[in-house]
Order: structure tokens, then C-alpha cells, then sequence
């Protein structure tokens, strides 16, 4: 296929690399300066203290990650667990009181999660769950849970019983009938679901910082007094750090589904869309 | 002995999804399949022939009746235990799976070993033309072959019934016919018992041991092809096979006289007295010509051509007989001597006169 090189096509180029290439530039660059004040354009000294006291100076940076990343995958499976029985009701079946059992599910989205928090906060401190890993985990599951319902519900809806009667028909148990017919289908918008779900999992500051009560320290926990107030360097470096993680967190993911389906299906990645 | 029966099957639906209080019945059907046989039920959309096929496969409970197999009641066996097969309308191949493996699925369930389920796929699939097609995937597949593939797949662990559900309608008229005679031989080679849902009337005459004529939730007639064309039981099943000439009228003293008084005649063989419905099918209906020699109690009727239609390879003539509009099927010869407006004479043979009760 010949590249072809419109004027318009550059321009959108250029301005996404604007939009999201200078904040990456601006961030390094204030990671590396030393004393980078108005009105001059560029720091007139750098210094690697900033990185280096990141990277080598507090032992808590590495902890950090590993509890992130901890926390975020935790989530996201049970959030996985929680959501596709969820769907498949909410899809499926016709129930008295379904209307405020999706209210109640999609609460967390519109409703501020600080105003859960406090009620949270206070019933997890009686229960002993504050201060635990456990207890953040269950407290960021009400902001992520929405998103990975809304994809799974995108997948059940597309999906006709017949697919599984069909399969029924062939013999299948109710377990197979998942495995086999339901999951494959299911398995872009659990993706989809799942990439929501790490991400603001990961950048949750406020419901980790009361729940966790600085005792469950994540790396949101870590980067945040330095932005307000701190060290701008340091918190350039630890901003870096951070979409650093998330991005090899999604793309990480994103080569275990690869595989998945490699394994499973290898005409997925050649024909895109299934024609039913 | 391993026949199917269908034992005062009732169901009643509430569609209570749309706020309509929209019912639908399917009245207690009594339908006995023997082994092997291919039975077809025929009927308008939304006569519940899906849902007696349905109630069969066990993909749907009945409110009442049972479902036997050989003496064996299964009714409350679920579908996946009951080693029946089925195909949809849709081909529904999974699509993430090449034709191998779906057409093994069955085999796989029953945890058959993996050189044997693919031995048996490739078998079937070489029955129903698609030899070598084991790696593709679904979507690399016509509409067709996708369809023969789902047969394939339906059949390859041998089913104790097959059930189908309208399974060609969704293909072009060419294919549909080829796919007919692939199903018909099929069966008859693998002697697999079939219970086949339709509403082409064609398509049931052409594929069926035996048909079962559906309306409004109830099995009106079952019969071979020819005993429902010849002998049908009600002017709802005579109208359903696309007979024309239904002919109002009454009966006294073996005397026939249509309500228009149009049409009278001796019926020849005691009927009892009372209001009757007169069936010609249109081929009995001949014409009165040098050469032909009707029977001497035959009845004839006297009328005027109004229409005549060429119909592939014979002639389709529009006869106003009295009030009447018949249909009659002629050959060409017999076509070429009528014009439209002519007067003309028919007869029907005494044992090709069909009188349905009203």
C-alpha cells in the first residue's frame, strides 16, 4: 500500500504530537533542571538528583509500583468475576427492581467516590480493613466495576441465545457452553473492561490515601505531596515513572490477549469483524 | 422401537416483554416419529411449529405432555443429555474455531479421543461435499457451505433425532433445491431419524416420509404427501397445500348442489346429508375433447375460459363455472385449441371428487 501524505493528515499529526508529545517534553525536562524558572525557555543546569533519588535514593519507589500493580490486577480479576454474571442478568433476563439494581451499579460513575469513601472509611475501620491491601482493593472496586459491566453488557448483547443452544444441542454442559461459546465472545469487551479497569485502579489517589491510610502505599501516594507543593523535579520524575507503568501495564495485557488469540484463533488477527 | 413420541404436548407463552398481554397456545399435539423416518412439520409463521421443536429438543419446558423416546421418558432430561442434534436456521458455526473442530464439537462433548473425533469429521465433511476444508474458519466459508458444514456437524455424532429449523430458508432458491437432495440422501444413507420444520410447502412434499400441517398452535392433519394432497381432512389444510378449486355447498340424498346453485350434481357414493365443502384438485379437472373419453357416471360442468397462464412446460386455465372461478391444469395440446372467452366442457371422474365436512 503507497503512504499517502495529505496536508490534512500532517496537520492532525502534528497536533497530536503537540498534545501529547510536549507535556512528555516538558516533563523530562523539568525532571532533569535544576532552578528552571521564568521567564526562560530552557533550564540553564541539570542534574539527575531528581532520577536518581526515584530510582536509588528511597527503596519505596520499586515498592510502590509492585503495590500498584498489585492492587490493579487483583482488582481487575475480581472485577472480571463480579462482571460478566452481572451481564449476563442484566442482558438476559427480565427481573423485577432491574432498573435500580443498574442504578446502583453505575452510581460510582456519576456519583464523586469521596462521598462513598466516608461511608466506606468508616465500616472498613470497624471491620479492620483499613490500612490493608485487601480493604483498597475493595474500595476500588466502586469506581471500576461500572466501566468493566458496561463493556461485558456491549459483548452479551451482541451474543443470541441461539449460539448456545446451538452448542447445547451438541452436548454441552453448562460450564462448556461458557468455555467454549460464551467466553471467545465475551473476551473484547472483557479486554476493553479490563484496560478501564487497570488504568483507574492505578491512578486512584484519594480512595487509597483514606482507605490505605499512607499505610498501603502506591505510587499515586507517593507522586502526589511533591506535585503540591514538593519538589517539581521529583514530581516530573515520578509522573514519568507513572504513565511509564500504566503503559507497560495495557501493553502487557494487551500481548497476553494477543496469545490468547493467536492460540485460539489465528484468523482473528487476519479477517477483522465475524460475519454471523 | 427407538421412535420419537410426542405425548399431549401443550404450552402456553406469555409475552409479557412487551407490556402486550400477547398469548399464544400451542394446543396438547399428539405426533409419533417412527425410527428413521423423516417427518416434516408444516405450517404458517407463527403457527408453533418452532415451539413444538423446541418443546422437542427440550430447549423449551412443556406445561404439560410428555416426550418419549423409544419407552424412555425424557421430557425432563435436559437438551445437552438427550444426544439430539439441531440445526438452525442460522448455520451458527463458531467462529473462532475452523470447520474441524466445529464439525467434532459433538464428539468432543462426549470425550471422544482426538484421532477418532477428527477421523469422524473428516468422514462427514466428505459427505456433505466439503472434503478438505477441515482448517478453514467459518467466515472463509459461502452461506452454503456453511450450512452444509452445520449438517455435517449435527450428524457427526450420530443423533438419536435431528432436529431442523427451517434450515435452508436462508438460502438462494438454487442452493436450497441442491441442499434438499444432499439432506434426503444423507438421511436415507445414515438412516437418522428427522423431524423437520418448514413453511415451504415445496420443500416438505418433496423431503418428507411424512407431514404433520400446522395452524394457530394445532396439528390439523398428519399424513404422507400424497394422502394429505389426496384426502385432506379440513379446507384449512386443503387451502395450507395450495388447492384451489374449495367449492362451497350442501348434500341431501347424494345430491350435490353448490351454495350458487352453480354446480349440481349426483355424488354416486353414499355422503351423509349436510353442508360439505367440494375439492377439485386442479389436474382432475380435464376438458371435453374428440379424443377424450370420460367415464359414464363422471360429473361435468359446463364454463367459460377467462384466463389462460403458461406455467412451465403446461398451461394454468381460469374457468368460470356458474359463480365459480376453477383452476385447471392442461397440457399444452389442450391449451392450444381454447382461447380466453371460449365456452367449454370438463369432467371430473367420480373417485377424484373430495368432499371435506364443514
Amino acid at each position: 500500500m503507497k503512504q499517502v501524505f495529505s496536508p490534512l493528515k500532517i496537520i492532525l499529526s502534528l497536533l497530536l504530537f503537540l498534545f501529547i508529545g510536549i507535556p512528555f517534553i516538558a516533563l523530562l525536562l523539568s525532571s532533569v533542571a535544576t532552578g528552571w524558572q521564568w521567564p526562560v525557555l530552557f533550564p540553564e543546569s541539570y542534574s539527575f538528583r531528581a532520577w536518581e533519588y526515584v530510582l536509588f535514593g528511597s527503596s519505596r519507589t520499586w515498592q510502590s509500583i509492585g503495590t500498584s500493580l498489585l492492587i490493579a490486577v487483583i482488582v481487575t480479576v475480581i472485577n472480571v468475576l463480579l462482571a460478566v454474571p452481572a451481564a449476563n442478568a442484566l442482558v438476559r433476563f427480565q427481573f423485577k427492581g432491574k432498573w435500580f439494581a443498574e442504578a446502583i451499579l453505575f452510581a460510582p460513575i456519576i456519583i464523586p467516590p469521596f462521598v462513598a469513601v466516608m461511608g466506606i472509611h468508616l465500616t472498613f475501620l470497624r471491620l479492620g480493613l483499613t490500612e490493608t491491601i485487601l480493604g483498597v482493593v475493595l474500595a476500588h472496586l466502586s469506581p471500576t466495576l461500572p466501566y468493566m459491566v458496561r463493556a461485558v453488557m456491549i459483548s452479551y448483547n451482541t451474543l443470541s441465545v441461539d449460539w448456545e443452544n446451538q452448542a447445547r444441542m451438541l452436548g454441552a454442559g453448562p460450564f462448556l457452553r461458557f468455555y467454549y461459546v460464551v467466553l471467545p465472545h465475551l473476551l473484547p469487551g472483557i479486554a476493553a473492561g479490563a484496560s478501564l479497569s487497570i488504568l483507574i485502579s492505578l491512578s486512584q489517589y484519594l480512595i487509597t490515601f483514606i482507605i490505605g491510610s499512607g499505610q498501603v502505599v502506591t505510587l499515586p501516594i507517593l507522586l502526589f505531596p511533591f506535585i503540591s507543593g514538593g519538589d517539581p523535579a521529583v514530581a516530573s520524575a515520578y509522573s514519568l515513572l507513572f504513565a511509564g507503568m500504566a503503559i507497560l501495564a495495557l501493553l502487557a495485557m494487551d500481548a497476553v490477549l494477543k496469545k490468547y488469540y493467536q492460540t485460539k484463533n489465528p484468523s482473528v488477527l487476519k479477517v477483522k469483524g465475524v460475519k454471523r | 422401537m427407538n421412535g420419537l413420541r410426542i405425548e399431549q404436548i401443550e404450552k402456553k407463552y406469555m409475552t409479557a416483554e412487551t407490556g402486550q398481554k400477547e398469548s399464544f397456545a400451542l394446543e396438547p399435539i399428539d405426533l409419533a416419529i417412527h425410527e428413521g423416518e423423516f417427518v416434516s412439520l408444516l405450517g404458517p409463521s407463527g403457527c408453533g411449529k418452532t415451539t413444538l421443536l423446541k418443546l422437542t429438543a427440550g430447549l423449551l419446558q412443556p406445561d404439560a405432555g410428555k416426550i418419549r423416546f423409544g419407552n424412555i421418558d425424557i421430557t425432563l432430561i435436559p437438551p445437552e443429555s438427550r444426544r439430539f442434534s439441531m440445526v438452525f436456521q442460522e448455520p451458527l458455526l463458531f467462529p473462532h474455531m475452523t470447520i474441524g473442530d466445529n464439525v467434532s464439537f459433538g464428539l468432543k462433548m462426549q470425550k471422544v479421543a482426538k484421532k477418532e473425533r477428527q477421523f469422524e469429521a473428516t468422514r462427514m465433511l466428505e459427505m456433505v461435499g466439503l472434503a478438505g476444508y477441515e482448517g478453514r474458519f467459518p467466515e472463509e466459508l459461502s452461506g452454503g457451505q456453511q450450512q452444509r458444514a452445520a449438517l455435517a456437524r449435527a450428524l457427526v455424532a450420530k443423533p438419536r433425532v435431528l432436529l431442523m429449523d427451517e434450515p435452508f430458508s436462508a438460502l438462494d432458491p438454487g442452493l436450497r433445491e441442491d441442499m434438499r437432495e444432499l439432506l434426503s440422501g444423507i438421511q436415507r444413507e445414515l438412516e437418522v431419524t428427522v423431524l423437520f420444520v418448514t413453511h415451504d410447502r415445496e420443500e416438505a412434499f418433496e423431503i418428507s416420509d411424512r407431514i404433520g400441517i400446522m395452524s394457530d398452535g394445532r396439528l390439523l392433519q398428519v399424513g404422507t404427501p400424497t394422502e394429505l394432497y389426496e384426502q385432506p381432512a379440513s379446507t384449512k389444510v386443503a387451502s395450507f397445500l395450495g388447492l384451489k378449486n374449495i367449492i362451497k355447498g350442501n348434500i341431501r340424498a347424494g345430491h350435490f348442489a353448490s351454495e350458487d346453485s352453480g354446480i349440481e350434481f349426483h355424488t354416486g357414493k353414499p355422503i351423509i346429508d349436510g353442508k360439505h365443502f367440494l375439492i377439485l384438485r386442479p389436474e382432475v379437472l380435464r376438458p371435453i375433447t374428440s379424443s377424450s373419453k370420460p367415464q359414464n357416471d363422471s360429473v361435468h360442468l359446463k364454463g367459460k375460459v377467462s384466463k389462460l397462464k403458461f406455467k412451465q412446460g403446461s398451461y394454468i386455465a381460469q374457468i368460470l363455472a356458474g359463480n365459480q372461478q376453477l383452476e385447471c391444469t392442461l397440457s399444452r395440446e389442450e391449451a392450444e385449441e381454447l382461447e380466453p372467452a371460449q365456452a367449454i366442457e370438463l369432467y371430473v371422474n367420480q373417485t377424484d371428487l373430495q368432499f371435506v365436512e364443514h
